[in-house]
């Protein structure tokens, strides 16, 4: 058992707005949570940092004990930048150091020399503070190293062909050649990581969210999104996409596999249809559909890419009872089927039916939690739902 | 489209018989102006299936798209004229060379959105235009490259009308073939799902970068394809073939037939490229250009009665969904 997804500290502000002010929150497998709070709480922009639409700006994400994201400073950003100029501008400069050793005038001889080492130096106290690990600091230096004696190579062959200074040598002029190339390509792409900011550890990332998808993080919409110009199939068949193998290649050759996939992702998609009582709609577009259909439809393409934790952003909204009625048993059924769900909504008949657990959030902070009986006598949200007396609060 | 949804390929043979018995059919004199009006309609038909994949199916506007042609067409008669390769070498070699490009354009400026991209892809249709006028060592520049090859065929080069309407033919069906292919998939689906609503798309698992450089590469290749044929069948290219206007023509075709379907895009380019020429004659000579007047006219109407294009993409979907239901239903059965 244990947690499936584990929000440490969360926040995000935009600007000086702040949404979402440290945020802690735990979801275990096969558990319903429920997340409640008034109007501009932060709940949907919990959602949109869990699937990774936004960057936090402080806090983790864990989801299936693999983290999705962990923040950017700002400052740590612009560092970086700084770090990779510098490494960059280093990266054309460090040449002198073995040119000089080369040069048959003993004009600027030493100096170059000198400025070659104090280059070294500071080429290697930047990789050394970027990269934890020593060895790996080691390795990269020698790889440097060595792509600046190859480059010194091709520099004076080709520089001097007719003077026969050092190495007119044939084949080392031939292993030099690419293997200079190679790493000085590899130095630029290291500085190119290093803008990017992908030392994940280091300078915070975040998954991006198709890949947050794809390792089984689905979800629905507040204001309904579906594909509208396809039909209810076609909207299911484009969940499962992140479950399908057929590439560029096996498309236009149309091998045995792709017609297989193809065949078997529409039989999975009327599957996932009749799961969410849609199946006769299957050939409808997804434009001609009721509005309660087209939220089943949405709860339907999210659950065909098979998701671990399905969140939920205000499934009942404009539902009359009969119809929350039976979203609560699909929700239910969803639970049952191995799925954990978050769930956000302001029906509070489906949320006391529905959630084991239920977060109360408040102006981007969480004000109470516990099962549903806890919540509904805890005072601070009645006063945050009913306003209370300010003086108490 | 009133056809019955049950026998889609049934037009389709039927259409591709006519094409084929056309040039045998007699009609006097004029044969061979007729063949070559409708060998320009085919490769207008590859051109405007070859842009849909952009704005049709990813939903991204491409003003640069004749760009692309142009490198097409460039690769093939320098090929053919320096190194003498055969019309199937040349062939992928363009297509290759085209998707190269529409890579290497793609993949930094896709993060645009909008008018923006627009804006870009027609700096690119721009920079090629420029680039084959002034690089004279490599493209004679604006005296254009004459004397490129006739393509040969088991060593029998072709001379005929007749023989570059079939080829055009042919190629016409492998394109529509790697386009059906593509549509009906799951890169297709990711396309449309991608037009449709990017932050949906992305949340369903589809790499948004990934399928619109895929789809640009895609309708980058066919269009240098295209290209590629153009200066075959021509056997003179020059910069201005390839101007602005171009893309704008392709672009009206793929509107006028209904953006993002492939019966739609090929119906527009078959009704527009042809009425160029009927209007040449039943013009009077003084009024010749007003043909373009005509041009817009025709949009500006079809925009007030059917904005989605001849076949709209809606129409399009739903056949292939009723198509589905009768094959799934039946295997059921």
């Amino acid at each position: 058992m244990g947690t499936l997804l584990k929000v440490m500290t969360l926040s995000k502000s935009f600007g000086g707005l702040q949404a979402l002010k440290e945020i802690t929150l735990k979801v275990a497998p096969e558990q319903i949570v429920g997340i409640i709070g008034p109007n501009g709480a932060g709940k949907t922009s919990l959602f949109n940092c869990l699937s990774c639409l936004y960057h936090p700006t402080g806090g983790e994400i864990e989801f299936d004990s693999i983290p999705l994201a962990t923040p950017t400073s700002i400052a740590s950003k612009k560092r970086v930048r700084i770090f990779a100029f510098i490494f960059l501008i280093l990266g054309v400069l460090r040449l002198p150091l073995f040119w000089s050793f080369f040069l048959p005038q003993t004009f600027f001889k030493v100096e170059l020399f000198l400025l070659g080492i104090f280059i070294f130096s500071i080429r290697f106290l930047l990789v050394r503070g970027l990269i934890r690990h020593e060895i790996w600091a080691w390795g990269l230096m020698f790889v440097f190293l060595l792509s600046d004696l190859c480059f010194a190579i091709i520099f004076l062959t080709h520089l001097n062909p007719s003077e026969d200074i050092v190495l007119t040598h044939v084949p080392l002029r031939y292993i030099a050649m690419p293997w200079g190339v190679a790493a000085g390509l590899f130095s630029f792409y290291f500085s190119g990581v290093l803008c990017t900011g992908k030392v994940r550890r280091l300078y915070g990332f975040r998954t991006s969210p198709d890949a947050v998808c794809r390792n089984g993080l689905a979800r629905t919409f507040q204001n309904i999104r579906l594909f509208f110009n396809l039909s209810v199939l076609d909207n299911v068949m484009i969940g499962r996409h992140g479950r399908m193998h057929s590439g560029l290649g096996k498309t236009l050759f149309r091998t045995r596999f792709q017609k297989k996939e193809e065949a078997s992702t529409e039989k999975e998609g009327l599957h996932f249809l009749r799961f969410v009582g849609l199946e006769d709609k299957a050939f409808d577009l997804a434009d001609t559909l009721a509005y309660g259909e087209q939220r089943r439809l949405e709860i339907a393409r999210a659950l065909a890419s098979e998701p671990k934790l399905l969140l939920l952003d205000e499934p009942a909204a404009g539902m009359n009872a009969r119809e929350s009625e039976t979203l609560i048993q699909l929700v239910r059924k969803i639970q049952e089927s191995g799925i954990a769900v978050l769930i956000i909504e302001h029906d509070m008949k489906v949320m006391m039916n529905l959630a084991d657990y239920i977060y109360v959030f408040d102006y981007g902070i969480l004000i109470a939690e516990g099962t549903s009986h806890e919540v509904r006598e805890n005072q601070k949200v009645i006063d945050a739902y009913l306003g209370g007396d300010r003086g108490t609060c | 489209m009133s056809l019955s949804p049950k026998n889609p390929h049934v037009l389709f043979l039927a259409i591709l018989f006519l094409a084929i018995i056309l040039p045998w059919i007699p009609l006097g004199p004029s044969t061979n102006y007729l063949l070559r009006v409708l060998t320009t309609a085919v490769l207008y038909m590859m051109l405007a299936l070859g842009l849909n994949i952009v704005p049709g199916f990813t939903g991204l506007l491409d003003l640069g798209y004749v760009g692309f042609y142009g490198i097409g067409a460039y690769t093939s008669g320098l090929l053919a004229i320096h190194y003498d390769l055969s019309l199937w070498v040349i062939l992928p070699l363009a297509a290759a060379n085209g998707a190269l490009w529409g890579v290497l354009l793609g993949a930094p400026t896709l993060r645009l959105t909008g008018d923006y991209f627009a804006i870009v892809t027609f700096g690119f249709s721009e920079l090629v235009v420029l680039l084959i006028r002034n690089e004279l060592w490599l493209t004679r520049g604006p005296m254009g490259l004459p004397g490129i090859p006739p393509p040969s065929i088991f060593g029998y080069p072709l001379t005929q009308g007749w023989q570059y309407f079939y080829l055009a033919l042919f190629l016409l069906l492998v394109v529509l073939v790697v386009v059906v292919r593509l549509e009906n998939s799951r890169i297709g689906r990711a396309w449309f799902a991608i037009r449709e609503d990017e932050i949906a798309a992305q949340c369903c698992g589809i790499s948004l970068i990934r399928y619109k450089v895929m789809a640009f590469a895609a309708s980058a290749a066919i269009g240098a394809m295209a290209g590629a044929f153009y200066a075959k069948w021509f056997r003179f290219i020059h910069p201005d073939m390839f101007k602005f206007w171009e893309s704008i023509l392709i672009l009206c075709l793929i509107v006028f037939g209904g953006m993002g379907s492939i019966a739609g895009t090929m119906l527009g380019a078959l009704i527009l490229i042809p009425l160029t020429e009927v209007l040449r004659t039943a013009l009077p000579q003084s009024m010749f250009n007003a043909r373009y007047l005509i041009y817009g006219l025709l949009l500006v109407i079809m925009m007030r009665l059917r904005p989605e294009g001849l076949i709209p993409f809606q129409l399009s979907r739903s056949r292939k969904a009723e198509q589905a239901k009768a094959r799934l239903l039946g295997s059921e059965e």
